[in-house]
């Protein structure tokens, strides 16, 4: 357990004054110039790498079709449409754009919001009570970690097409409320957090033992909660194969599925160039965006998941 | 709801130790307390997870036949065996594509790993300037959606459309393929390792800085350089971060769908079962043989399980 | 409520399963809607509203026009991706699943496909017969199958030689009339930096309809039992001629045609001609700069076979789960028979050659502007759609068949031939076919 308290010092330790303070492992270079040069060049390389395609996409929804395939792909065209190409996406076919993104935040949100809930009761159980069936239950769920999500979304299709779930909203939900990772992390996390004595105090105090998980359990963990969170929304917003596969009605789309459909329609009509370029543009800053802002919360729990791993 | 429990006990064992009416009715509700917690979670498991892969066992083991030249004289299901699993690990498209995540694994996964930890022990370091800002570039990738990633990419590749290839030809007079027989899995190699490196890199950033401070102090006493500290410090502590992050990265190869299934409009290379999860897809939903692609299925989940399963197996022992 | 033992959990999970088990072994498209009664025409003054499923662009404007007469009947039209690049799949998961439209667009070649796992309404029950004379007699054989009739042609390609006089002047050779010419003017327009052609070894359609104008049947649909006749003599010569101009570099395989890399390839004088189907005449607008320098003339022949020959086509079927066929039906024929149905596809849509007997389309009577003021509709293409292989059928495998080819032909690239994939892919065709328990057998003679 010692590996596991380490880990959530750090997670506890805000990150501010940690930089402010004199960094035993920055001292170390200091006064070296020249390294620091290298060290920074090598660092801005790799930054090149990964914003070559947004820098590219940005261009390019900046262009028509034919700028597009005529001028150079790391400049600027002749003409500067990409309010028009904006205003293309978002009002194709009624608004539809906007209705996938809609879909996306209501996967994404409503599934990770619920499946880091279930996770939290269910890790919760399994940490702090002893109970017949737990090792049972821990090790099926470990399973289902190492099972990819893939595999199991094609029969999952052909059970649900029979149950007449397929093609609905919740035939997408409902496999993103689970989430064994998740479930994983709760257990581990709140073995070492919650205290025992806090549960028995809250007993015998008279709170139910639901109560005692609402409002003692729940907010020990928070740490791990925001982890499984964002996990899960990414996985979510990501997931590209289960809505591939439950869904064909196109107002049910998540945004990836959308971007995909106006992709495919491009080698039979170019125009579609346009409208994709700009429609991954509007989908690339927000998540970017998040990204950057939320990368510092992420740090935290993910830690926990890897010392115990 | 469980603040007044109407329940008689049921179970005997508690009452004899009981001092007060209270108690075993305690008992009964902290015996009945977890399955409430854990059900919810449960029944969901048990629909999404254990339920799809009992039906894909099923499916596997069924086989469909049909009389006349389209079925219309009569169609029959029946019990197969091990026909369809017979049928797969037959087709050599199917096992290629198997082989060929393999290698991809081996290089991808590796290049990706050391890439991150190499970027992480970067931006640690005391040389590098504005080490959040990098962080946060790196980062950006992971939320891209795989198909996006995929499309902005595919967009870098393409002859004609790819600025990529046009400074290429005009500064080294070479036109590169990315979509050819031999660089496309190379090309898809470099979207996943675009998507996550930087993802990878988090992870391993906040195990460094887990690293207590007193550990650097000592090194620097005994004169280490960065090097060193880096090597006999750094390295063996962040050594948990860089199981968990292998482990998802091996499951993730062996799901790699959306990549290749967009490329394949543009590059002529990557055919209908260029990777285990393509392969299933396209026989279940364009060969419309369900039961072939349950037995695919149920071979993927069971090579990714084996391989995540033995690579923990692993470590675990080995650090113990 | 008492604590449950492991043992309860356990047995539910197993009950659970076996109820699993037992509900998956029904697997998708086992049942035939065409054994179900047939379902009776809406009353009148009832609301009807019916859901069509096309990749064709701007259908709904077709089907406005039907709305706004037929007030009761509403069509509501919603795109998905072209056949085999998603829609196919969409419909069939949708099928699967119990549902589907009550149309949707599918292709002569897929018929077969969708018949296999139930997934049409057999239109004769329907009386789609009182229509059969409106359609071309080559396309009507396409979709009737096994005494019924599956789909409303929609539309088709027959081939012509799109070309680029200008680089074939350039040149100095003439634009070919037969194979053995396009073979012998190649090298030439080679040295002027441009293809002829673009040979796609992915996509084999292109290679069947080859073989088709050739003469070349690979499989037919007899009283017992299918026959195969894929690596016929016509169709290994068709494989050799290509082999050959792949390997003295005479096509490019590095792009398909109407591919990202085609359009800048052709933007950039590197595509000298294309034979393609009629409706690749739109396609070819969206080449930048192109306006003028293109013309038509019929495909170049071979020493037996056919005049032209055909990619694509498309017809609007009916969907086994659909509620009113009968609607479904009489919309589809109005779609792809009246004139004002044709001339609005052709507008909106920019569907391929009209299915009418007789009539196709009034814009294509006329000059193009866009091909220099030809009128190569009338000129080549009317011509092309009489002269085409009428023994060719297409099979429940159809697409297998095809993805087996290509992969075959993607091994041209590390030294495989197109004659072995041919070989090898009738093969694999035949165990197929017996894998789903229907009968095969090769063709007499060989």
């Amino acid at each position: 357990m010692t590996a596991a308290v380490s880990a959530r010092t750090a997670t506890a330790r805000p990150d501010a004054p940690r930089a402010a303070e004199p960094d035993p492992a920055h001292d170390a270079g200091r006064g070296r110039p020249a390294t620091t040069i290298l060290v920074t060049g090598v660092l801005v390389v790799v930054a090149i790498y990964f914003l070559v395609p947004v820098y590219w996409v940005v261009v390019a929804a900046t262009k028509t079709t034919d700028d597009l395939f005529g001028t150079n792909g790391f400049w600027f065209g002749d003409t500067f449409a990409l309010f028009d190409n904006i205003g293309a996406v978002l009002t194709y076919d009624g608004g539809i754009f906007v209705r996938w993104l809609g879909n996306s935040v209501l996967y994404a949100g409503v599934g990770a919001v619920l499946a880091t809930y279930l996770a939290a009761a269910g890790g919760y159980a399994l940490a702090k009570y002893a109970f017949r069936g737990r090792n049972l239950i821990f090790g099926l769920v470990l399973g289902g970690v190492l099972v990819p999500g893939t595999a199991t979304a094609l029969p999952l299709f052909l059970l649900f097409s029979q149950l007449g779930l397929a093609n609905t909203y919740a035939s997408v939900l409902v496999p993103s409320l689970v989430s064994p990772f998740g479930f994983f992390l709760c257990r581990i996390y709140a073995d070492s957090t919650v205290d025992q004595s806090l549960i028995e105090a809250a007993r015998i105090d008279g709170a139910g033992e639901l109560r005692i998980f609402h409002t003692i359990g729940l907010r020990i963990m928070t740490p791990a909660l925001v982890t499984v969170l964002l996990f899960q929304i990414v996985g979510i917003w990501n997931n590209y194969f289960l809505p591939l596969v439950m869904l064909s009605d196109q107002d049910l789309y998540p945004i990836t599925l959308g971007l995909n459909n106006w992709n495919s329609q491009t080698d039979r009509l170019p125009e579609f160039y346009e409208l994709t370029t700009g429609g991954v543009l509007l989908s690339v800053i927000p998540l970017a965006v998040a990204m950057i802002v939320l990368q510092r919360f992420w740090r935290g729990g993910l830690t926990e998941g890897a010392v115990k791993a | 709801m469980t603040q007044t429990p109407q329940t008689t006990p049921t179970s005997t064992e508690g009452t004899g130790r009981a001092t007060s009416g209270r108690v075993p009715t305690r008992r009964a509700v902290v015996n009945r307390a977890p399955w409430i917690l854990v059900s919810p979670f449960l029944i969901l498991f048990l629909l999404t997870f254990v339920l799809p892969i009992v039906v894909a066992i099923g499916q596997s083991f069924t086989t469909v036949t049909r009389a006349g030249l389209f079925g219309e004289e009569g169609v029959t299901s029946r019990f197969a065996w091990f026909e369809n699993y017979r049928l797969v690990l037959a087709d050599g498209n199917f096992v290629d594509s198997i082989w060929r995540m393999l290698l991809f694994g081996i290089v991808q996964v590796p290049v990706m790993i050391v890439a991150a930890t190499l970027l992480a022990l970067l931006l640690e370091s005391a040389s590098a300037r504005w080490p959040g800002v990098f962080r946060a570039t790196y980062f950006m990738p992971y939320g891209i959606p795989g198909v996006i990633a995929t499309i902005l990419w595919s967009f870098l590749y393409v002859p004609g459309l790819s600025p990529i290839i046009d400074v290429s030809e005009a500064l080294f007079g070479y036109t590169p393929d990315f979509l050819g027989a031999g660089t496309v899995l190379w090309s898809i190699a470099n979207i996943v390792t675009w998507t996550y490196t930087g993802y990878n890199m988090l992870i391993i950033v906040a195990q460094l800085k887990a690293i207590p401070s007193e550990l650097y102090e000592a090194a620097r006493v005994d004169g280490a350089g960065p090097w060193r500290t880096a090597v006999s410090i750094q390295l063996p502590l962040i050594r948990p971060a860089l199981v968990l992050t292998t482990v998802f990265s091996i499951i993730g190869t062996l799901q790699l769908f959306a990549e290749p299934q967009l490329l394949q409009t543009v590059s002529p290379a990557i055919d209908s079962q260029y990777t285990p999860n393509l392969s299933a897809y396209t026989t279940a939903f364009a060969y419309n043989d369900y039961n072939l692609a349950a037995a695919q299925s149920v071979l993927i989940a069971l090579v990714a399980f084996v391989l995540s399963f033995a690579f923990l197996k692993l470590t675990n022992r080995s650090s113990r | 409520m008492r604590q449950v033992t492991r043992r309860e959990l356990l047995g539910m999970g197993l009950t659970g399963g076996a109820a699993a088990v037992l509900a998956g072994c029904t697997t998708p498209g086992t049942t035939s809607v065409n054994a179900q009664p047939v379902v009776p025409a809406a009353a009148s003054g009832e609301k009807v509203t019916l859901t069509y499923w096309a990749w064709l662009k701007d259908l709904q404007k077709v089907a406005d026009i039907w709305n706004a007469k037929h007030p009761d009947v509403q069509v509501e039209v919603s795109w998905i991706q072209g056949g085999n690049d998603g829609g196919y799949q969409k419909l069939y998961s949708a099928l699967a699943a119990g549902g589907g439209p009550d149309l949707a667009q599918v292709e002569m070649r897929t018929i077969p496909e969708f018949m296999l796992v139930n997934g049409l309404v057999d239109l004769r029950r329907y009386g789609i017969d009182e229509h059969e004379a409106r359609f071309d007699p080559t396309l009507w054989s396409q979709v009737s199958y096994a005494g019924g009739v599956y789909g409303v042609p929609q539309d088709s390609g027959p081939t012509g030689l799109y070309h680029r006089p200008d680089l074939y002047e350039q040149a100095g050779v003439p634009v070919p009339t037969t194979w053995t010419q396009w073979a012998e003017v190649a090298p030439a327009i080679r040295d002027v930096g441009a293809y002829i052609d673009a040979f796609p070894l992915d996509d084999t359609s292109v290679f069947a309809g080859h073989a088709m104008q050739a003469g070349a049947t690979w499989l037919r649909a007899t009283e017992d039992g299918w026959v195969i006749d894929m690596a016929g003599e016509a169709t290994l010569d068709v494989a050799r001629f290509f082999d050959a101009a792949i390997d003295d570099d005479l096509v490019t395989t590095s792009t398909n045609p109407f591919t990202p890399g085609w359009y800048a390839a052709a933007a950039h004088d590197k595509i000298a001609s294309l034979v393609g189907a009629s409706w690749g005449d739109a396609l070819l607008q969206s080449v930048s700069g192109s306006e003028g320098k293109w013309r038509v003339a019929p495909a170049p022949r071979w020493d037996h076979g056919y005049g032209s020959s055909f990619i694509g086509g498309s017809t609007a079927a009916v969907l086994a789960n659909s509620a009113h066929p009968r609607e479904a039906m009489e919309f589809a024929v109005w779609m792809t028979t009246s004139r004002e149905g044709i001339d609005a596809m052709i507008e909106h849509s920019g569907i391929g050659w009209s299915p009418a007997r007789d009539y196709i389309g009034a814009s294509r009577e006329g000059p193009s502007e866009y091909f220099g003021g030809q009128r190569y509709n009338t000129e080549v293409f009317q011509p092309a759609s009489k002269d085409q292989n009428p023994d060719w059928q297409w099979w429940p495998i159809t697409q297998q068949t095809f993805n087996i080819l290509g992969d075959g032909f993607r091994r041209k690239a590390t030294g495989g031939t197109l004659v072995d994939a041919v070989v090898a892919a009738e093969q694999q065709t035949i165990d197929v076919f017996r894998q789903k328990g229907l009968t095969i057998r090769k063709a007499e003679g060989r």
